[in-house]
């Protein structure tokens, strides 16, 4: 899954515990040495005055980082004197690494970002230089641009595909039993029950990540009250998690688990290990809801179910009385570039130059549809023509260019300190083990305790 | 197992500039990666700090956390039991089988290299084995239950709060046993012939010269491998972390995953120092416990005349 677009800390997380390894011996090490690190503070590494270091992060070689490089060495040719080096480093590690670079006041020109609550905190800690608001930033679509605005200044640029959520299903099975995807809540529990009553998993779920199940919450949350119950709880308003909303929406998620909708050992079952997507496409369960990453997932693992057109895919049903727009969408709206306040004023200025004429262009765009992205830069829907996930990746742009509204992954838009304690109780939620109230009491303790 | 202990102290006396310069350099290295940052860890626990900027200080705040914390108290339980099932699992099964592996039979040895196996597998490997093994749609034990009509098998062997804890403790003992088995097969052969003759003209039966002779004789060897398990399992983490993270929900969250989720995880490293901190108190505490109980720091040869 070379080129599969994904989440940080959704592809294959059984190696982070050697990276929390070492960044527990460098956080030791930079606690030994604090005073010693704060007088450098401010300082870069680099020698040059104008010399540009970036850090992209990369799950493998992909056309869009051979595009990179190609675009820093044309910019270098028509910009005397100024260099860039690009690092790729690689995706698990990369979390704990900026924490740490940035901590010590050290991290590189142009850093990668998957914005959010974590883009948040560097904001804070003044470790992000402000963009301001200028005009060029609209040639990528507005719905891309939440997660890196703060206060209405803007710290970070696309730098990758959308990866909105849908739900995804086995068209022969549908076929089979004379089912149509359905558009409501009430018509999803029905279609649970046909597919149970003739033996096949209605829906699949790799809840051992925590993540897939949030997926659900995002979506009922939206549908049920709008987006506004989203942006309350990511500015951690106090209360904010007894909203009505999320506890119907919590409530829905248990009635779906009673329906007995998932595989049996949902709870244990890892998104990277292949299993909720093998159910789907042998035919043992049905449906799952899951990223747009999951259309590249598929085709590594069963080619012949995607080009044969058997995974089908449609947006989350509308609730019954719920004030959401069905068109609304959750999930990753892009991945971003950040630039270091702690960079010189000319390093700042090579930066800025190189990014809009790198990540505005017709050429990045391209490349990012090659490897298999949906780009947010707009008027790309040519680019997609020949393309051989070109009906997908048109549905998928078109659905972000005309959403109301597109809430980022809670578990990447909320602090740290609140993202993990919701994803584990959520977890609990879905097994039954956990209320609605209980859950609502929990993580309204610790959104006052950790704003 | 010479008696060191009893070399009469005036001999030492001459050796002293000797014994220094040759402590030094493990002891410089002992302080900087053992002392250093633990007393960096202590600073840490009273200040709060996302990793980014200037740390505040918090005064007693992270600690009295801990004691509010239902999450850090569902810890140290679960720590608690997986210390305790560990121990009790692997301390018979290592002895049996060490005993078993210590006779000088040809076909013991076949069964000892087999029963070693385990101990030459890397444990992310371990973890990543079982987690297939154990998957409840596509893993190798629904397959027997489905195959061999052993309904028992087809279990949520990783999902099932009341299950998921039994399983992990089974695994850390399937990895470990074999280590300890060792130590058991050692501290047999350790023991002279000429004891079980004796106990054999005395007329003992097989049972009593188990009782009488060879578990006393093994006492340092239980011991040795009661403190490495507790210890060991005390700051258990690889296999947990890779196979449940600590779920399902809180079930199988031990101390060491705790602190590491709540500092690499949710960022606050201030918190996290506090949990580090208690982790390291209790391990010591534990330890020199275990040491002093135990009689283990007097340890010198039982085999008077024998050596």
């Amino acid at each position: 899954m070379a080129d599969t677009p994904g989440h940080p800390a959704r592809r294959g997380s059984h190696r982070r515990w050697l990276t929390g390894a070492t960044a527990a011996v460098a956080v030791l090490a930079l606690a030994a040495c604090g005073s010693a690190a704060g007088g450098g503070k401010g300082s870069t590494t680099s020698t040059s005055a104008g010399a540009v270091t970036m850090w992209l992060v990369t799950t493998g070689p992909s056309p869009a980082n051979t595009a990179v490089q190609s675009l820093v060495t044309s910019f270098e040719k028509s910009h005397k004197g100024d260099h860039i080096t690009v690092d790729f480093v690689e995706n698990q590690s990369y979390k704990q690494k900026i924490q740490l670079a940035m901590g010590a006041g050290n991290p590189p020109t142009i850093f990668w970002t998957w914005g959010g609550g974590p883009l948040q905190q560097f904001i804070k800690a003044h470790d992000v230089y402000s963009l301001g608001n200028p005009s060029w930033l609209s040639a990528f679509l507005p719905s891309s641009m939440g997660a890196v605005t703060y206060h209405g200044q803007v710290y970070g640029i696309p730098v990758e595909g959308t990866q909105p959520v849908y739900f995804f299903y086995n068209k022969s099975i549908f076929a089979k039993y004379h089912l149509t995807f359905p558009a409501t809540w009430s018509g999803l529990l029905s279609t649970v029950a046909t597919l149970k009553s003739h033996g096949v998993v209605p829906i699949s779920l790799a809840n051992g990540d925590q993540w897939p199940g949030l997926m659900y919450l995002e979506y009922l949350t939206d549908r049920i009250g709008g987006p506004s119950v989203a942006q309350a709880l990511q500015s951690n308003a106090p209360h904010g998690w007894s909203n009505p909303a999320v506890t119907k929406a919590l409530e829905d998620i248990q009635q779906l688990v009673k329906a007995g909708a998932f595989q049996s050992g949902y709870d244990s079952l890892h998104f990277s290990g292949g299993g909720s997507d093998a159910l789907v496409y042998s035919g043992k369960a049905a449906i799952q809801l899951m990223g747009d990453w999951d259309i590249s997932s598929m085709l590594g693992e069963d080619k012949s179910f995607v080009t044969n057109g058997d995974l089908g895919m449609a947006p989350f049903p509308t609730v019954a009385g719920g004030s959401g727009n069905p068109a609304d969408l959750a999930g990753n709206t892009a991945s971003y570039v950040g630039i270091s306040s702690h960079a010189s004023a000319a390093q700042k200025k090579v930066a800025l130059a190189f990014l809009k004429e790198a990540l505005t262009s017709t050429t990045y765009a391209k490349a990012e549809v090659a490897a298999g992205e949906v780009p947010v830069t707009k008027g790309a829907s040519p680019l997609f023509t020949g393309q051989p996930l070109a009906s997908y990746d048109t549905t998928i742009y078109n659905s972000v260019q005309k959403a109301p509204s597109f809430q980022y992954s809670w578990d990447q838009a909320m602090t740290p300190q609140v993202a993990n304690v919701m994803l584990t109780n959520l977890a609990q939620v879905f097994e039954l083990s956990q209320t609605p109230q209980k859950f609502e009491s929990v993580l309204n303790s610790q959104a006052a305790s950790g704003s | 197992m010479t008696r060191r202990g009893a070399r009469p102290l005036a001999a030492r006396r001459g050796t002293r500039l000797a014994d220094l310069a040759g402590v030094g350099p493990p002891m410089v290295l002992f302080c900087l990666f053992i002392i250093v940052p633990m007393i960096a860890a202590v600073v840490l626990s009273f200040v709060t700090w996302n990793g980014l900027g200037t740390p505040r200080w918090a005064g007693g705040a992270n600690w009295a956390q801990f004691f509010r914390d239902p999450v850090a108290r569902t810890s140290v339980l679960v720590t608690a039991k997986v210390v305790l099932l560990s121990y009790l699992v692997q301390t018979p099964v290592s002895m049996a089988l060490g005993l078993f592996t210590a006779g000088r039979q040809r076909y013991r040895s076949v069964y000892a290299a087999i029963y070693v196996l385990p101990l030459l597998l890397s444990t992310a490997g371990i973890a990543l084995m079982w987690e297939s093994l154990l998957d409840p749609n596509f893993g190798a034990l629904t397959a027997l239950s489905k195959s061999w009509h052993l309904g028992f098998l087809q279990q949520n062997w990783l999902g099932n709060p009341d299950l998921t804890l039994y399983v992990i403790v089974a695994i850390i003992a399937w990895q470990f046993i074999p280590f300890h088995t060792l130590l058991y097969a050692v501290g047999r052969r350790q023991i002279p012939d000429v004891l079980y003759e004796a106990a054999r003209l005395d007329g003992a039966s097989p049972a009593q010269m188990f009782w009488r002779v060879t578990l006393p004789q093994l006492r340092y060897t239980i011991v040795t491998s009661g403190i490495l398990m507790t210890v060991g399992a005390l700051t258990y983490f690889d296999i947990i972390y890779i196979m449940t993270d600590g779920g399902p929900g809180y079930t199988t969250r031990v101390l060491s995953l705790d602190m590491y989720n709540v500092a690499f995880v949710q960022d606050q490293y201030g918190y996290a120092s506090v949990l580090a901190v208690i982790l390291s108190a209790i391990g010591i505490a534990v330890a020199v416990g275990l040491v002093r109980f135990t009689g283990f720091g007097a340890m010198a040869s039982q085999q008077e005349g024998a050596v």
